[in-house]
Formats: C-alpha cells, sequence, structure tokens
C-alpha cells in the first residue's frame, strides 16, 4: 500500500461487524473507507475515537489507530488525543445518545475549542446497544421501553447544537445517498477545525418505520438542490431548524475563512515559548548568575 | 437508480470500451463482494437458509466476474485500467438495508432480484447516453444477460414453496443489539 494509491479496502480491518443485518452503520463504514481512500493519509496517521454504543464500534472496523472509548467521552479523550500528537487525523464516532445525552456537555466545548477533528455522529435516534430506549433525538411521541405511553419530550437538534456554538463546518448525510454522505466526510475531514456530519443512519431493530431508508430516499433534500449557500450561517440556522419534519442533506454550514485551529495554536505558542527558554545545558549556570542558588 | 445516482463520476458519453469493460468487471466485483459480506453477517445471526442462497450469489456474481475478465483480456491484453471502484455505488450491489437477520430463503432470492433489476436499469440508463459503437453493443449484451437473470430468479422464487401463514420473521426476536 503506497500513499497516493489508498483504496477503500485499505482501511477495512479483519474484524467482521457484529451491527444487526440492515443497519444503517454498515453504509456509514462503506461511505467512511470511501471517504478515507479519497483523503488520501495511511491508516497508521489516523485515530479514530468513539464512545460506547452500537455505532462507537466503528474504531474496531479500521485499520487505522483506534480507541473504543468510555460512554459520552469521545470528544475529551479524541482532544487529547490531537494535542499530543497534533499530525494525526482523528475522526470521532459515535451515537446521538452518546454524544447528546451523556457527552452532550462535551460538545459545546470541543466546538469552542475548534481543534482539527471530525465528529460523525450516527444518529438513529434510540440507543440502539440497550435495546430501544429513548434518546436526546427521539421524535416526541415515541414509543420506546422507556416510554411506554409515548415521549413527552421534544428532541435535541444536534445541528443547531453545533451550530449555535459556532462550528466551521456543519452537514448532515444518510445512507440513502451513499455518493453524498462518502462525499461529505471526505469534505468535512479536510476541513482545518472542528467539523459534523450529523448522519442518519437508520436503527432496523429498534427504529420506526419512518426512519428506515426507504423513507429517507422517498423525503431526502439534498440542500445543492436548494441552491442553499453553506457560507450563510444564518440561511443554515433556519435550515436547521427543520431537523426532525425536514431530511435536508449536504453542507448547511462552511465557514469561508476558517480560523487557526486549536492544536495549530497551541504548536505556534509551544514555539514562541521554546524561543524564551533557557537550554536545559545552560539552566544551572543561568539559575547560578541569577542570585537564587545563593542561601 | 439509475446510472447517473451509482456512478455519478463517470461520463458515460466518452466512456471508451477498455473503460466500459472494466467498469463490468468492477460491478460484478463489488456484487460478489457485497454477497460475501451479508453472507457472513446473516451466518452471524444463524440464519443458515438466507447466508446458504448469498454465498451461491457470491459464486454466481464470481463467473460473470471472471467471463467479462477473459473478454477484457483478450481484447486489451493487462493494459492498466483507468477506472477504479471508488467510481461505483450499489450498482448492482443488494444495499446493506436489503437484508434482516431473520430473512426467509425466498427475501433473500428478492432481495437478489431486486439487485439484478437495478443492474438492469443502470446499463439502460446508461445507454441512453454512450456514444462508442462498440460500448452500445457491451451495454446491449450486459443489459439482455440481465434480463436472464431477473428471469432466473424469477423462476427460482416460483419454485419455492408458498409461504406459510406464519413466516419465521413473525416469529423471530430482535436480534440481539451489537
Ligand atoms: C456510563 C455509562 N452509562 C450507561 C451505559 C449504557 N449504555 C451503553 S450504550 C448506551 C446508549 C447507546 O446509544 P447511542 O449512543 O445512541 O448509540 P447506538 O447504540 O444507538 O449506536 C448506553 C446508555 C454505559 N455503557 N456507560
Ligand atoms: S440495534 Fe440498531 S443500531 Fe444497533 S446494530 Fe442493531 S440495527 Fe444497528
Ligand atoms: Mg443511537
Amino acid at each position: 500500500m503506497g500513499c497516493g494509491s489508498l483504496e477503500a479496502s485499505d482501511f477495512k480491518s479483519d474484524l467482521k461487524p457484529i451491527w444487526c443485518p440492515g443497519c444503517g452503520d454498515f453504509g456509514v463504514l462503506q461511505a467512511l473507507y470511501r471517504a478515507l481512500a479519497a483523503v488520501g493519509r495511511p491508516p497508521h496517521e489516523i485515530a479514530f475515537i468513539s464512545g460506547i454504543g452500537c455505532s462507537s464500534r466503528i474504531p474496531g472496523y479500521t485499520t487505522a489507530y483506534g480507541f473504543n472509548t468510555v460512554h459520552g467521552r469521545a470528544l475529551p479523550i479524541a482532544q487529547g488525543v490531537k494535542l499530543a500528537n497534533p499530525d494525526l487525523l482523528v475522526v470521532v464516532a459515535g451515537g446521538d445518545g452518546d454524544g447528546f445525552s451523556i457527552g452532550g456537555g462535551h460538545v459545546a466545548h470541543a466546538v469552542r475549542r475548534n481543534l482539527d477533528l471530525t465528529y460523525l455522529v450516527m444518529d438513529n435516534q434510540v440507543y440502539g446497544l440497550t435495546k430501544g430506549q429513548l434518546s436526546p433525538t427521539s421524535l416526541k411521541g415515541l414509543e420506546t421501553v422507556t416510554s411506554p405511553l409515548g415521549s413527552l419530550e421534544d428532541p435535541i437538534n444536534p445541528l443547531l447544537y453545533v451550530l449555535a456554538y459556532g462550528a466551521g463546518f456543519v452537514a448532515q448525510a444518510t445512507p440513502a445517498d451513499m455518493p453524498g454522505m462518502a462525499a461529505l466526510i471526505e469534505e468535512a475531514i479536510r476541513y482545518p477545525g472542528f467539523s459534523f456530519v450529523n448522519i442518519q443512519s437508520p436503527c432496523v431493530t429498534f427504529g420506526e418505520e419512518e426512519q428506515q431508508l426507504r423513507a429517507h430516499k422517498a423525503k431526502l433534500k439534498p440542500l445543492a438542490k436548494l441552491h442553499h449557500d453553506p457560507s450563510n450561517p444564518l440561511a443554515a440556522l433556519d435550515l436547521a431548524r427543520a431537523y426532525g419534519r425536514e431530511l435536508y442533506t449536504g453542507v448547511f454550514y462552511r465557514n469561508p475563512a476558517p480560523p487557526q485551529p486549536y492544536d495549530a495554536l497551541v504548536r505556534l505558542r509551544q514555539a514562541e515559548q521554546s524561543k524564551l527558554a533557557t537550554p536545559r545545558a545552560q539552566l544551572l549556570d543561568t539559575w547560578l548568575a541569577d542570585g537564587r542558588g545563593k542561601r | 437508480m439509475t446510472h447517473a445516482d451509482s456512478a455519478p463520476g463517470i461520463d458515460f458519453e466518452a466512456l471508451t470500451l477498455k473503460d466500459a469493460l472494466d467498469l463490468a468487471v468492477l460491478i460484478e466485483e463489488e456484487a460478489r463482494d457485497r454477497y460475501e459480506e451479508l453472507a457472513a453477517q446473516l451466518l452471524l445471526h444463524h440464519n443458515r437458509d438466507a447466508a446458504r442462497f448469498f454465498t451461491r450469489m457470491v459464486r454466481v456474481e464470481e463467473l460473470h466476474r471472471a467471463a467479462l475478465v477473459e473478454k477484457r483480456e483478450k481484447l486489451f491484453g493487462r493494459q492498466k485500467p483507468a477506472v477504479g471502484r471508488e467510481l461505483l455505488f450499489e450498482v448492482e450491489a443488494p444495499e446493506y438495508d436489503a437484508v434482516r437477520a431473520d430473512m426467509t430463503e425466498r427475501q433473500a432470492l428478492s432481495t437478489a432480484l431486486q439487485s439484478e433489476r437495478k443492474a438492469y436499469r443502470f446499463f439502460s440508463s446508461a445507454l441512453e447516453h454512450v456514444q462508442h459503437r462498440d460500448v452500445k453493443t457491451l451495454f446491449t449484451e450486459l443489459c439482455a444477460e440481465e434480463l436472464e437473470h431477473i428471469r432466473l430468479v424469477q423462476g427460482e422464487l416460483a419454485r419455492l414453496p408458498e409461504p406459510g401463514p406464519l413466516e419465521a420473521t413473525d416469529v423471530s426476536d430482535d436480534p440481539a443489539p451489537q
């Protein structure tokens, strides 16, 4: 395998996914392999960080470095990984529960800190792994084992959430449009800063009929066809409000002038500080010359 | 799904015979690999009947692929292909969504039938755009082959016993979430 000639299969590990046959996450994984091949960074330069959930199994299915961490903590760990080794391409993957329930508090900080990470949320509007409980993105009225009479709460809107905190790249995809999803993931990875893709990835075992691929195909509306200008943040916010009603796919917002990401700023500061620092060999002399060595 | 949906990056008007043959090989390869994946998924969930049928489809797609490779090599030897798998999205390969852990053999056959129909639609819609005469001939042949496959699968479906009042899917448990 040589750089510049990577194929999707180079990113596929020997571990066979054990998701339920038909799960939307299979399509996401396939699109991810394609996007990584297109980006062209070899597996040893990539790290996948996830939380816990069906969707969080993704790191194991790739040949890149991977860490299937703890529930809701993928983002803080991914930020640590990126800061420790800024040369790594870091992709964070997980579910709607992982990202917007238990891990919801971390999202705002990851967005405002703006490290160069890509966050892929497989939003199936349910807790899949634990057998179909209500999730933060479940629609009002949904009947589940934890809401037998129907949920009384409105869902979180993941698109508005990240847009409101100022994310520079926000998109939505579905396995109902595989070429579109692969292209969006690639674009998100290439964006220099925090990028977010909400992927409507159906849970075929506990999900609702109207959230399955057949329904997606019937109702998806590519933003490009609506002539949406992704550099317009207000238009993006307006469209994002339709989450749960409309299935818009494509880029809601892409900052046309991305600021330096946090990891790059940290590197700059480290470089500046190291210019001021005293070389180790001269530490003792400097200390004595300062008179600090006198009793 | 037409050629424009599953191969949006290909300019069919400019397609040469060599590229068209390579594309056809890749389409069969994609279908073969997908059936292999689906068979493995179903075996993992102890659905032997559907897995057995998909494993048969692996062999069928491989046979088609090998026949096309032979044709390609006769005409163009070992010249490097100019098209790659990244240009194709589930032309003849069933979509992941087309299977379920508890699907019956009949449903597995229907999945294959839909995929053959999908491939037929791909080649017939692409035919409206291809310019080169020999590519037109190839795609017309491939359309005819897909129609033949459709008839074969339909024949097999007709030979299966009629479903009873209760299908396996009516009484099976949800698969264990993974
Ligand atoms: C600290 C902690 N709390 C709860 C759980 C149980 N748990 C595991 S996965 C999960 C939710 C999974 O839902 P989601 O993140 O949407 O992923 P999906 O399975 O739907 O892909 C929960 C509550 C846990 N593993 N750890
Ligand atoms: S429970 Fe749902 S999300 Fe989990 S593997 Fe099965 S279909 Fe996928
Ligand atoms: Mg979920």
